[in-house]
Parts: structure tokens; C-alpha cells; sequence
């Protein structure tokens, strides 16, 4: 028996073709082609269908949709194996099954059923039997739509990926670094999570519209609703509604309701007269004027019930929160709040209250970090490791059990090859992989990243700008790769004034400033001295890609640059 | 292993997925046991629930394999 399953998002079609007369060419019976007997010809007699549709009514209770949620990959299964074992009482030629999942309105279609077999007797058996058992076993779930789930997100399907590593010791280029990150970072498992704690979160799952918007036709005028049909002369006024009313009946001919703006109308099919337009005597209207607006806002007019709202993998802003509010859905499927530990590292560091002595520089990474991490909802813990790696090695041991259930431990300092720089033999004590330890990229060439499970490792190079950039580049592409959403982008823009720079053999990330010029970001590089060097900071808001052995570049060049703060507005 | 959720249960866990490490490669009580050590909630649902093993139901028997993609199957409403 020919078995077709299919699990969609989208509406099942109004026509289905049974799955046989595309083949017609071949034997339906296996048995006879393999006996080497002539292909039977073609003989279903019966092509029968079934549509499971949403009713308007759960459990005695008015609804506009139900949300179906599948297990797909066991219901196919499931569904197969539940066929052949009925066809083996009830032999059919073929069965085509497709479910819907997600919001469903009412009115449409949730599963379809059609089985071609040589006479009806098979056929209906088979369906009727079919259908019992799937609402028993099929590992499909449904209830009152409150938000869409587009199940099998990416996590599901990136998990368990084990990419091969750059040679640890050879630095890969900035493209290879950054595809490492991306693959090594598959998003962490979703939580539910409440709507004031989901601000920064990745959206795990599509939220639809549970109903439509507005759900029922509402008046925009102070007047009187009548039948948009209506050609009485004389109308007699038989309720009055104010906004928050809800009064439905039938409306006749003669009949009008006075209805304030906003009010829920008592049926569709009206129009509404402005209250100007009419002269009224006790219970009884005349219209003196006539419209052709209706003045209403008709039911589903914003929305209609089941289009998605906000999309799986959208980063929750304030604006995409409250759309997740009116659609009620209070607890969303979002990305976890990742626990991230932070160590500075180097005896020459002291804090930025204390006035240092020769030799000595205050901490600015710490901040640096905490700040840069404010976009990404996390818990961070910071703190100071010793530079004798004996003392640092005890510290840590008191913190061990913590460090078991990070995401990201991020070092800062010890990462150049210096004799007391410790990341790389401190992050393979932690029992992290190193997947490589230098990038051809300047500043920030000594950027070590390592992984152990699910935790993921970056030592980065003590300067200052190293930081910046790193974070940048690699730290925000793994955080967003976490928590599922989109990894920073290269974007193009146009250099504004020259570079005239001595060629380096790496590529440079220069820190630069964008501004709007019409629709096109133009750049100013901003100078720099050394990695150490954070004065540009005050200005930068980019980081434009000049290549490898560029000698200069001329005004208004094509460049690429990764955007530091976020980017308003199109055009891009 | 990796234990999914579906519908009323991601609400009881507040997850639709965790990795699970345990030991040795438990029968049914003894994922459970682990199961509602982490999620107490669950306990109110076990009646209901049958566990899948690799997109199949498990026979009542089964081990579970540390590589095995574990499913909790509340009662189902296709159709």
C-alpha cells in the first residue's frame, strides 16, 4: 500500500488529487510484480476523503481556533505504522494523510484523509479505524489557541553537530574563527519564561494571532447601527450599546441600535449612521444623509486569527513584548538566561579607583565586558585570578561546582605567549577543546576559544581594544548563537575620507564611525595607536574589514563593517 | 539523553528539552526517578504519560542509551 504523511504549517488545499492516478502507469499490487505477472490495470473503485475541520465550540466554550502542537518526526512514523497495520485487515491501494499544525481558525481544515482502494467497503473500514487509533497513539497535540508553535526549531536539529577544529595551533582567518564560533554554538534548549523577564530573548517559538483583531465588527462612530441593507424610512431604535457592551441578536429591517465609538455590534452586516446624519423623534429615526462607509471596523480587520504576530527567533524589544501581551501570551518559549563567568587575569591590574603606580594600569576590561554583555540576558559573575597559576588553580577549585553549569567563562589578559600568561593551560585544566587560539586579525590576534559540552571558552587578549573587538566579533556570535537568534552581521558601507596605513599580512577590524549619508552608512576610521589604545573608543560605533596587505584605501570605497551599536532604519 | 516535552508538559517543566546525564543507561522507574528529581511537577502527570524511545513507544522493559532521543507523551488529541 502507497502511504503519504504530511505534516504542515500552512492550510491543507481545498482539492486533493488521489496519489495513484499520478503513477498510473504502474502495478498498484507488489505481489503480482514480483509473481512476473502483466501490470494490473489501474482499478480503484472508490477515492474516499475525509476533512477533520475546527468547530467554532471546545468543550461547550466559544473559540475562534485551536493551536495543534506535533512530535513530527514519531507521528509520521506513528501514522505509517498504524496504516499497515490496519491495511492488513482492510487491504487498500493507497492513503494519503495530511495534518495541519499550529493555529487553525475555525472553519478550517486540521487533518485530511483520502484512501484509494478497489471497492468502498475497504476504504471506509480502514478510515474509520484509522481515525480511532490516531486520536489514541498519533503523538499530536491540540488546545485552545493561545500561540503558534512552529516546532523543530534549529536547535533540535544542530544539536549533537561535532564540526571538525582548526589546527589549535595554526591561526585561522577571521571567516574560519567566526564559522568555528557558529558551529560550535548550537542554541541552548528553550525555557518559558514571563513577559517582564523575556526582554533580549530569542523568541523559540512563532506566537499567531489566537483570534481575530478586532474579534468582533466594532462601530467607529457615535450613531446608530441598522442593516447595511436597510431602505426603511422610518427605524425604530430597539437597544442601546455603550463600548464595553456585548448585546448580540439579530438586527430587521426598521431595526436600529444606538451605539457609542467602539461598541461591539450585535451582529455583522451593519453599517453605522453617524448620529449627524440622522433626526430623531423618542424611539423613532429618519436618515437625513446618506454614506457610503459603513463606519465600521470588521471583525479580523488588524489581524486574522492564525497569521503569525511575532516570528520564532525575533529578538524581544519592548514593541514585539506588548504584541505578545494582546495576543496573551504571557509565558513565551524564549531563549534561557545565560550564566556567563568573567576572570581578569595579570598582577599589573588594579581598580579603577586606586591611582597606579609605575608599571600598573587600572581595570578597564571588567566593565568594558559588563557593559558589552548588557544586550544578551545573563547572570554574570566576575572576578579577579592571581598570575601565579598554582594560586590560580586553587581559587578555581573552590569555585569548580559553579563553573559546571556555565555557559561562557570568559578570560581576559594571558592569552599572548608570554612566560605568565596562563588562559590556554588554565582553560584545558577546566577540560575545554581548544578549537583554535590565534586569528589572523589585528588588534586581537591572540583570541583563544575552546569547548567542553555545551560550555563554551574565550581567552581574550589583555589590551583593551582586543577586547572590543573580540567581543565583537566573536563573543557576540557565539551569545547569539545560544540563544538562537541571528549572529552579527557584515554589513556594506562606504569609506568616508582615505586610509593610507602600511600593508599588514592580516586583516584589520578598525574601529570607525558610521553615520547616514542618504541611504548609504558612510565610515570615518577613527585613528588608533596600539591594541592598548581606547580612545577611539569614545567615537566608534563600527568596525570596518580592511583586508590583509591593503596598502590604503580610497575615499568613498566599498567596505565591510560590523555595526557596534544597533542600526535604525533600512536600506541596508 | 535528550528527554523532550510536548504540550501541558512543557508548562510542568518550563522546557520543551534537557539534556539528562545519568550513570548507567536507566530502565522506565529509573529515568523517571531522575525525571521528577528535577522536575517534581511531573508527578501529578506520570499516570498519563507513556514514554517514547526514538520516535517509538517504549516497550514497558526498555533501557534507555545515553544517545537515545527520549519523549514524555501525554495524552494525545490529533485530528
Amino acid at each position: 500500500m502507497e502511504i503519504e504523511v504530511q505534516l504542515t504549517g500552512f492550510p491543507i488545499a481545498e482539492k486533493i488529487f488521489p496519489p495513484v492516478v499520478a503513477r498510473a502507469s504502474r502495478p498498484f499490487d507488489e505481489n503480482q510484480k514480483l509473481a512476473g505477472g502483466t501490470p494490473a490495470p489501474l482499478s480503484h473503485g472508490a477515492w474516499l476523503e475525509f476533512r477533520g475541520v475546527v468547530r467554532g465550540e471546545e468543550k461547550g466554550q466559544t473559540i475562534s481556533a485551536l493551536e495543534y502542537e506535533a512530535y513530527p518526526e514519531m507521528a509520521d512514523r506513528e501514522i505509517r505504522r498504524l496504516l499497515q497495520e490496519i491495511s492488513a485487515r482492510h487491504p487498500c491501494q493507497a492513503v494519503k494523510v495530511i495534518h495541519r499544525v499550529g493555529v487553525i481558525p475555525v472553519g478550517e481544515t486540521s487533518i485530511y484523509v483520502g484512501v484509494a482502494s478497489p471497492h468502498r467497503g475497504e476504504a471506509i473500514a480502514l478510515l474509520a479505524e484509522f481515525m480511532d487509533r490516531l486520536k489514541q497513539d498519533v503523538p499530536i497535540w491540540k488546545r485552545r489557541a493561545r500561540s503558534a508553535e512552529h516546532r523543530l526549531g534549529a536547535n533540535q536539529n544542530t544539536v549533537g553537530n561535532t564540526p571538525s577544529r582548526c589546527s589549535a595551533l595554526q591561526p585561522c582567518s577571521l571567516d574560519e574563527a567566526i564559522s568555528q564560533i557558529v558551529s560550535h554554538c548550537p542554541p541552548l534548549p528553550s525555557v518559558r519564561a514571563p513577559l517582564a523577564e523575556a526582554f533580549g530573548r530569542v523568541l523559540r517559538e512563532t506566537v499567531c494571532a489566537p483570534e481575530d483583531l478586532p474579534p468582533v465588527d466594532r462601530s467607529t462612530r457615535d450613531g446608530y447601527a441598522i442593516r447595511a441593507d436597510d431602505a426603511a424610512e422610518i427605524i425604530s431604535i430597539v437597544d442601546t450599546l455603550h463600548a464595553a457592551d456585548w448585546k448580540p441578536r439579530q438586527l430587521k429591517s426598521g431595526e436600529a441600535v444606538r451605539v457609542a465609538t467602539g461598541a461591539a455590534l450585535p451582529c455583522e452586516g451593519l453599517r453605522v449612521v453617524m448620529q449627524e446624519h440622522v433626526e430623531r423623534d423618542g424611539d423613532k429615526l429618519r436618515i437625513t444623509k446618506h454614506e457610503s462607509t459603513l463606519n465600521i471596523r470588521k471583525r479580523g480587520e488588524d489581524v486574522k486569527a492564525g497569521s503569525p504576530l511575532v516570528t520564532s527567533g525575533a529578538r524581544l524589544d519592548a514593541g514585539r513584548l506588548a504584541l505578545l501581551a494582546s495576543a496573551g501570551c504571557a509565558q513565551p518559549l524564549v531563549s534561557p538566561r545565560l550564566h556567563v563567568v568573567h576572570f581578569t587575569t595579570g598582577d599589573e591590574i588594579i581598580p579603577p579607583d586606586q591611582t597606579p603606580k609605575p608599571g600598573q594600569i587600572r581595570d578597564s576590561n571588567s566593565i568594558l565586558i559588563r557593559g558589552l554583555l548588557q544586550e544578551f540576558p545573563c547572570e554574570l559573575t566576575q572576578s579577579h585570578l592571581p598570575e601565579d597559576f598554582e594560586t590560580a588553580k586553587q581559587l578555581i577549585s573552590t569555585i569548580n561546582h559553579q563553573l559546571s553549569t556555565i555557559n561562557l567563562l570568559l578570560v581576559s589578559g594571558g592569552a599572548s605567549v608570554g612566560e605568565k600568561d596562563f588562559t590556554r593551560p588554565l582553560l584545558e585544566m577546566l577540560g575545554f577543546e581548544i578549537v583554535f587560539s590565534q586569528v589572523n586579525v589585528r588588534p586581537g590576534r591572540p583570541l583563544i576559544f575552546g569547548v567542553n559540552g555545551n560550555r563554551i571558552a574565550f581567552g581574550l587578549p589583555g589590551n583593551p581594544l582586543s577586547h572590543f573587538v573580540c567581543f565583537r566579533f566573536a563573543v557576540a556570535t557565539a551569545l547569539a548563537c545560544l540563544a538562537g537568534g541571528e549572529p552579527p552581521k557584515f554589513l556594506r558601507g562606504q569609506l568616508a575620507g582615505k586610509l593610507d596605513d602600511k600593508p599588514c599580512p592580516r586583516e584589520t577590524l578598525w574601529p570607525a564611525r558610521w553615520e547616514w549619508n542618504d541611504s548609504t552608512p558612510r565610515l570615518r576610521l577613527l585613528p588608533w595607536a596600539s591594541s592598548g589604545d581606547i580612545t577611539c573608543l569614545t567615537a566608534a560605533n563600527a568596525l570596518v574589514r580592511v583586508p590583509a596587505h591593503c596598502a590604503g584605501l580610497e575615499d568613498g570605497a566599498k567596505v565591510d563593517f560590523l555595526p557596534t551599536t544597533p542600526i535604525i532604519g533600512g536600506g541596508l | 539523553m535528550r528527554v523532550l516535552f510536548f504540550a501541558q508538559l512543557k508548562d510542568a517543566t518550563g522546557c520543551d528539552a534537557i539534556e539528562l546525564a545519568l550513570p548507567s543507561p536507566p530502565d522506565g522507574d529509573g529515568l523517571w526517578a531522575a525525571l521528577l528529581l528535577r522536575f517534581p511537577a511531573l508527578a501529578a502527570h506520570r499516570p498519563n504519560i507513556r514514554l517514547a524511545r526514538n520516535w517509538e513507544y517504549a516497550a514497558p522493559d526498555a533501557i534507555f542509551a545515553a544517545t537515545d532521543e527520549i519523549a514524555l507523551i501525554p495524552p494525545v488529541s490529533g485530528g
